[in-house]
Order: structure tokens, then sequence, then C-alpha cells
């Protein structure tokens, strides 16, 4: 299964992408994306914030693959419009 | 994935005294796991539920940073401190310690965010540690903490950015350690100063 990487964004530039360097193996981009959304949301009801992040739905994942490769952004926001369409 | 030392709701066979590496303690909920304590060199794994009168304890006792230990019978040691009471009590002075330690847990989980209680963590791993140098993950790290993993990555970097600390892949290496105790501010220290008082002043 490849691994994907689960880098947050929480604001512009270098300072503002907290690194994750273990990643999870996942079957494909689908399955990445549901589990960042999974994550974002016990994130944000765990509410756990470091005074870096001003508001969860400033930040995003920004899931890389093996080879550092950008293959997906998503928006912590997502996890509401998801519920929205419930 | 961590060698376990005493095990929920097992009888407690031996007893460990840490050489080089430590052990953590911790409790768990259909939530999952967080831990309750960290006991190293100054210390004995397994000393509160015994020498409180109890065989076995709710709690999991497992080795968080490998290394050597020293292992007690249950039965050796409770001989030892019926014949010994200077020994007796200087193991329930630390029992207070972890006592202490323990509180001290419950303290920075309600009232502190989550750099102080990474700085927190990371000193009291430091005290028991030879050199700099932590191997972990950041899932195991979030489990120790009490939270996401995704908080724990963000948490990381926060002190990472201020050059506290360097983070590689399944490790992280303390830079400096005076700006984590300023950090840490009175999340860290209590039961460090009571052990020093109770233990090393004894």
């Amino acid at each position: 299964m490849p691994r994907y990487f689960f880098n947050v964004r929480h604001r512009p530039g270098p300072a503002g992408l907290a690194e994750d360097r273990e990643g999870d193996e996942l079957v494909d981009v689908a399955a990445a994306r549901e589990h960042a959304l999974s994550e974002a949301e016990a994130v944000i009801a765990r509410d756990d914030r470091p005074a870096t992040i001003r508001d969860w739905m400033d930040c995003s994942f920004e899931i890389k693959d093996e080879d550092g490769q950008l293959v997906l952004t998503v928006p912590f926001s997502d996890t509401v419009q998801e519920q929205d369409e419930g | 994935m961590r060698q376990p030392l005493i095990s929920p709701n097992q009888q407690i066979k031996q007893l460990f005294f840490p050489e080089v590496g430590f052990s953590s303690i911790t409790t768990q909920g259909s939530g999952g796991k967080v831990e309750i304590g960290m006991v190293g060199r100054e210390g004995l794994v397994g000393a509160i539920p015994l020498l409180l009168g109890s065989d076995r304890t709710p709690h999991d006792h497992f080795v968080q940073s490998p290394g050597e230990m020293l292992a007690i019978s249950a039965q050796a040691l409770c001989g030892a401190v019926d014949e010994s009471a200077s020994l007796h009590k200087l193991l329930l002075r630390f029992t207070q310690v972890q006592y202490l330690q323990t509180g001290q847990t419950a303290f920075v989980n309600a009232r502190y965010q989550i750099e102080v209680r990474l700085a927190r963590w990371l000193l009291m791993c430091h005290d028991r540690l030879d050199g700099d140098e932590l191997r972990l993950t950041h899932e195991f790290l979030a489990t120790m903490l009490g939270t996401q993993r995704t908080s724990a990555t963000l948490a990381v970097q926060a002190l990472e950015g201020h050059r506290f600390i360097k983070a590689q892949r399944g490790r992280i290496t303390i830079l400096n350690r005076k700006a984590l105790e300023d950090l840490a501010d009175d999340g860290y220290g209590l039961p460090e100063a009571e052990y020093a008082r109770l233990i090393e002043g004894a």
C-alpha cells in the first residue's frame, strides 16, 4: 500500500507547514482524503491547539506521496461541508 | 511495540529498577491511552501498587526508552521492606513523589496548551536519558500527551521553530533545555523538587 504524508498547513510560507515525517499507509488518494477528514474532525473536536493555530478552519492537510509530490489538499473546513451534504 | 513490564490487572511478579532508559505508566479507556507516569533511574517500577498493599493494578507499565533494568521479585522486595524500616520509608517517599508526578500531569493536562505539555514531557524524558536524543514517533507522542497526532506534530513544529528542539523522523533532539524549562514554567518542577527534598536530601 502507498504511504501518504499528512502535512499541516497553518499559514503561508515555509514556517507555516508542520511536516508529517511518518505518514500512513492507505489504499489510494480517495482513502487518504477520508483519513484526512476524519483526523481533522477529531482534531477540531479535541481542540488541543498550540499557540501557532488561531482557528482550525484556517488549516489544511497538504497530502504528499512517498516521492514528496503534493497529491491533494484537504482544508479542515471541508469537514463542515461534508456534514452539510450529509 | 514496547516491552511490557507490568501488565494491567495481572499479578505483579517482578518490579524493575531502570538503570538506563525509562518506563511509562498509562491508563486506558475506550477513547484510547494516556500516560499518567514516568519512571527512570530515580525509581522503582511497580512500587505504588505493591507498597500500598495491592498485588496488581489496572495501569499498564512498559519500557518507553530501551536500556537496562534490574529486576527484583515481588516476594524479595516485600521481604526486604519487612526487614528494613529505612528502606520501607525511602520507597514510600518515592511513591509520594510518583503521586505528585501524576497530580502534576493532571494539572498540566487541565490547564496548559499542548506546547507547554510537550515541553514538560521532553524535560521529564531528558532527566531520565543519557544524552539529548529521544527516539519516538509522533503517534507515540500523541498517545503520551493524550492528544491527536496532528496536534503533536504542530506542537513539535512550534518548538522546532524556536530552535528548542530538532525533530527528525523517529527522533527528537533537545537543543535548549533552559528554553524548554522557561516555556514549561510551573508545569514542570514540582515533583522533581520534592524528589530532591525527600530522597536526594535524605
